[in-house]
């Protein structure tokens, strides 16, 4: 059972979705005639879902849904819009200001309640624990700040714990993009049979509430590095414990690598508009094993050079860019506060970015 | 769950030369085309309005609880079904034997696409000399002339037959 947020200023649709969700389906319906009440009952009791008319006096459900986004408790529940607005142009509003979903009316009563059992589903896929892997073959192209902005975004989200394990044998910097020194790391499990949440616990940084951080070693590990058995067990480990995991992977495709990639729910490949970036990508989408359907490609801005165009990019590598991260000018600030901007300027560039990705990517 | 769920108001796009009203009416048994072709009245009376600019049609950038529209400047309505536009008059048989004929018009600031009924043989004068103020043009389509990639789809849209600056026959094969 469900709790279904309902704005719309006409008292008889109200009535008739109420009949619909709670007769058809058995969930609850919370109906609200205008914004300013929804927003208020929404951030008291935050719902399961929202369906927002977009037409009411006072305030627009467009105004609505940018209002419940950036809300905390709100920002990541499924909203969808139902409205007689209902051309292509309105369709695009309607997703920028937040939407999930935008239903023109008329709609028939079972594609209304279609579309409310999918947004439903994919929320409770969403409460299940998650494991992100973010990577690219090619060093320098922004994969940790990505890590580090997508952790600290779900954090101050709260969408549950989070756990951020940098498997970079050659120094990685994620404890660093948070100002705390990478002490202790993973290497203390590369002594000794098992991965238990006994071992992995007490190897946790905790730079923020809500986020823990697995640090890799400082300095660059010569020969021993994480097995594909154990980096399995340790993610395994840490699933558990943790609502989502994310893995920022190291720029070689060594068995611990391997292993996330493996039991990762979602891979964000990450792509600079240069052609070392381009050409790597492509080597790599050729070589992954894993299904297409799991990797969410990237295109990160990290310089204003002149750069290769989006569309190119996309038609070297026969493949639509899932998210672009635009050249974020304070990041270079971040980086030295050790703060990422995720949380030193949540409303910047590139969080936002990232934010976008984490609802598309259903986290 | 149609529009008129609101008992006997329908939701439907006005468009002047500059500007998208989106609007309730009170249509109660009559069409929006009988509305639009009433001559004992100059104005539409609608309510809980909402006003976009023509090149931002996706923005609201004022909302009202009731306006009323000179019907005169209105270039053309958009109506998501085509039976909740149409005049009454056409809707029980009037059109047996008429010509459907695909159709491209321009109208100030926008152009529009979609299918025509014509009386007898397709002769585009009589869609421009007919008696009713508002031509309905069914699975229509209408694109702002300045940026063609802002479109507006309807079951039916009723263009103004005043503000009609062209009307072109177009080449494909016809529904009726």
């Amino acid at each position: 059972m469900a709790r279904i947020l309902v704005v719309d200023d006409d008292p008889d649709l109200l009535e008739l979705i109420k009949l619909l969700v709670e007769g058809r389906r058995e969930h609850e319906a919370v109906l609200c005639a205008d914004g300013e009440d929804a927003l208020t009952r929404a951030r008291r009791d935050p719902p399961d879902m929202a369906i927002v008319d977009v037409m009411m006096p006072g305030m627009t459900g467009y105004e609505i849904c940018r209002r419940l986004r950036e809300h905390p408790e709100t920002a990541l529940m499924p909203i969808l819009v139902l409205t007689a607005r209902g051309q292509a142009v309105d369709r695009e509003a309607a997703l920028r200001a937040g939407a999930d979903e935008h239903i023109p009316k008329p709609v028939s009563m079972a594609t209304l309640l279609d579309h409310i059992d999918s947004l439903l589903k994919r929320r409770s896929k969403e409460n299940e624990s998650s494991v992100v892997v973010i990577g690219s073959l090619k060093g320098g192209v922004g994969v940790t700040t990505l890590a580090a902005n997508l952790g600290a975004t779900m954090a101050r989200l709260g969408s549950g714990e989070v756990c951020l394990v940098d498997l970079c044998s050659s120094s990685g910097h994620a404890a660093l993009q948070f100002g705390c020194r990478p002490e202790p790391d993973w290497t203390a499990l590369l002594q000794g049979e098992t991965v238990d949440l006994d071992r992995v616990e007490p190897l946790l940084l905790q730079p923020v509430p809500a986020l823990h951080v697995l640090a890799s070693p400082m300095v660059p590990l010569l020969e021993d590095e994480l097995s594909r058995p154990a980096t399995s067990a340790l993610l395994e480990t840490i699933r558990r414990r943790f609502q989502l995991v994310i893995v920022d992977a190291p720029s070689t495709m060594n068995g611990a690598a391997s292993a996330a990639m493996e039991a990762a729910n979602a891979i964000w490949l990450v792509v600079c508009p240069d052609s070392a970036s381009i050409q790597t990508t492509l080597g790599t989408l050729r070589a992954l094993r894993e299904p297409s359907a799991k990797i969410t490609l990237i295109l990160n801005h990290v310089t204003t050079a002149h750069q290769i165009s989006t569309n190119t990019v996309e038609r070297v590598l026969n493949r639509r860019l899932e998210g672009i991260v635009p050249f974020d000018p304070e990041q270079a600030k971040a980086l030295g506060r050790g703060t990422p901007l995720a949380i030193m300027s949540p409303d910047s560039p590139l969080p936002r970015a990232v934010q976008e990705l984490a609802r598309g990517s259903l986290l | 769950m149609r529009d008129r769920a609101r008992s006997g108001k329908l939701a439907a796009d006005f468009f002047t030369e500059n500007y998208r009203i989106s609007g309730c009416l009170d249509v109660r048994s009559r069409k929006l085309a009988d509305q639009l072709d009433d001559r004992t009245s100059s104005f539409l009376c609608l309510e809980d309005v909402y006003v976009s600019d023509a090149e931002h049609p996706g923005d609201i950038v004022a909302s009202h609880v009731e306006a009323i529209v000179r019907k005169g400047r209105i270039v053309a309505a958009v109506v998501a079904c085509e039976e909740d536009g149409l005049s009454r008059k056409y809707t029980y048989g009037s059109y047996t034997g008429s010509h459907v004929q695909r159709a491209f018009l321009i109208v100030p600031s926008f152009q529009i696409r979609g299918y025509l009924r014509l009386p007898g043989k397709g002769d585009l004068r009589a869609a421009l000399a007919g008696g009713d103020a508002f031509v309905p043009v069914i699975d229509a389509e209408m694109r702002l002339s300045a940026q063609p990639g802002i479109r507006f789809a309807g079951g039916i849209i009723l263009v103004n037959r005043a503000q009609i600056e062209a009307l072109c026959k177009e080449e494909e094969p016809s529904r009726g």
